[in-house]
């Protein structure tokens, strides 16, 4: 029942999903910037600044996106304990904090030609700072402690104590005064983007998105290989 | 882009620097690990060898592969 | 039907996470205040000890036909549409201060309804549309 989780089959299975990613990705990738840069219209309000939303949206995304994966992944190998939900997160961790500071630094750049000022400590802004503080706090003590299973338990157990930031930062332009604006897309309801700028924004989340299943894949490899390396000194 | 061209270009700029140094790395370091991995086997035994290519679908696989690849 | 083991952790898990949810809702709930980027006039006027030496922030709509600029300073009205602030202004503001649109003032009251700021942001609202589609709503809705 469980075969396809079992590391030799999901080998064959990564090779396959790799070349197949890598030959539509410069395809999606150019129409998503040409789109982005070019075709789709300028804000009322903005004008053409508001095309850095195309890549602040979603890395901001695939931040949050993962941090949710890597803490309930956790909480599943704190109680299941199965070994190679730990080899899944340590490969979800590099992109996730990759892409939350692409999404800071971005932002910040946004936030200059809009807001007047490059910084400004409100909620949202914070509580993605404290996100990235979690990311580098689960790096940390993944690289740092040798001891393996305390590695993990501790990694775990700080996942699920940032968990709980995730829905802060979803809500802080909600619940606070803050001069980041609420969200235009809503989980329920009309979102507040025009579909002529939506597009755009999906396309290069696709196109993010299958980057990020890049770097995952092979770093999942990365981390296979290790552990084979290690069983094969045990010989 | 009406003024705001810099901050566009490098905002683009930026997250497709850092995602093509990050992809580059994590390339490498995966292509490291497969020939170490290979060297590993190669050395082994001839028994060994035999048992751990027989056993291991992922050792035979990275094995051949980067036999194929010399 | 699990097994002992994994029903303990699971628990425990369980008892650890509501303690730090709730231990965090409180800590927020006592941060509240001081978690606002600014103050709404509204907040200003109910607050009853303000300390006027301090540098706040005031946030609101920029009033309509309230924004006058000479070449000395910048007058407008901050409003929250229940109570309302004068601000003056000296030096340069962001592209998209604008009557009618979201602004944070950076500075000190002098008294309830006057602030002199020493620097304007812009808030912006989470809609985004093509200019065009923006003059057809200004059309409709003359």
């Amino acid at each position: 029942m469980f075969n396809v989780f079992y590391n030799s089959n999901i080998f064959a299975w990564i090779e396959k999903i790799i070349s197949f990613i890598n030959s539509i990705f410069f395809v999606l990738l150019i129409i998503g910037l040409s789109f982005a840069l070019i075709l789709s219209p300028p804000d009322y309000l903005q004008g053409d600044s508001v095309r850095i939303m195309y890549v602040h949206v979603p890395a901001a995304w695939i931040g949050l996106a993962s941090f949710t994966c890597i803490a309930f992944l956790s909480i599943s190998y704190f109680i299941f304990k199965i070994k190679n939900l730990i080899l899944i997160i340590k490969s979800i961790l590099p992109i996730g904090l990759m892409f939350t500071c692409i999404a800071i630094v971005t932002g910040s750049i946004w936030g200059q030609p809009t807001w007047g000022t490059f910084w400004a400590w409100d909620a949202r802004i914070t509580s993605m700072v404290i996100l990235v503080l979690f990311y580098i706090l689960l790096i940390a003590s993944q690289k740092l402690i040798l001891d393996e299973d305390k590695a993990n338990k501790i990694s775990s157990i700080i996942a699920v104590v940032g968990l709980i930031n995730i829905p802060i930062i979803k809500y802080s332009v909600e619940w606070w005064n803050t001069l980041h604006q609420p969200a235009s897309i809503k989980i329920t309801g009309t979102s507040t983007i025009h579909s002529s700028m939506l597009m755009p924004l999906l396309l290069m989340f696709l196109v993010l998105i299958l980057y990020c299943a890049l770097i995952f894949l092979m770093k999942y490899k990365t981390e296979i290989i290790r552990i084979k390396k290690k069983n094969l000194k045990r010989l | 882009m009406n003024g705001y061209g810099i901050f566009v270009w490098s905002s683009f700029l930026l997250t497709f620097l850092v995602c093509a140094v990050v992809y580059y790395k994590t390339r490498k370091t995966l292509k490291k690990y497969e020939k170490d991995f290979a060297k590993e086997i190669e050395d082994l035994s001839v028994e060994q060898k035999k048992t751990v290519l027989e056993t291991s679908k992922v050792a035979s696989k990275i094995f051949s592969s980067y036999n194929k690849t010399i | 039907m699990l097994p002992k083991k994994v029903k303990k952790r699971a628990s425990l898990l369980a008892i650890f996470l509501s303690i730090s949810a709730i231990s965090i809702f409180l800590i927020l709930n006592a941060l509240n205040k001081n978690i606002l980027y600014f103050k709404s006039p509204s907040d200003i006027r109910s607050n009853q000890n303000i300390d006027f030496d301090k540098k706040i922030r005031v946030g609101g709509m920029v009033k309509k036909n309230t924004l006058k600029i000479n070449n000395q300073e910048i007058r407008f009205i901050i409003t929250d549409f229940k109570n309302e602030i004068r601000v003056s202004f000296q030096g340069t503001v962001p592209n998209l201060f604008a009557e009618g649109k979201g602004v944070v003032a950076e500075g000190k009251l002098q008294d309830k309804k006057f602030f002199i700021a020493d620097r304007i942001l812009a808030k912006h609202d989470e809609n985004y549309m093509p200019p065009e589609l923006k003059n057809l709503m200004r059309e409709n809705a003359k």
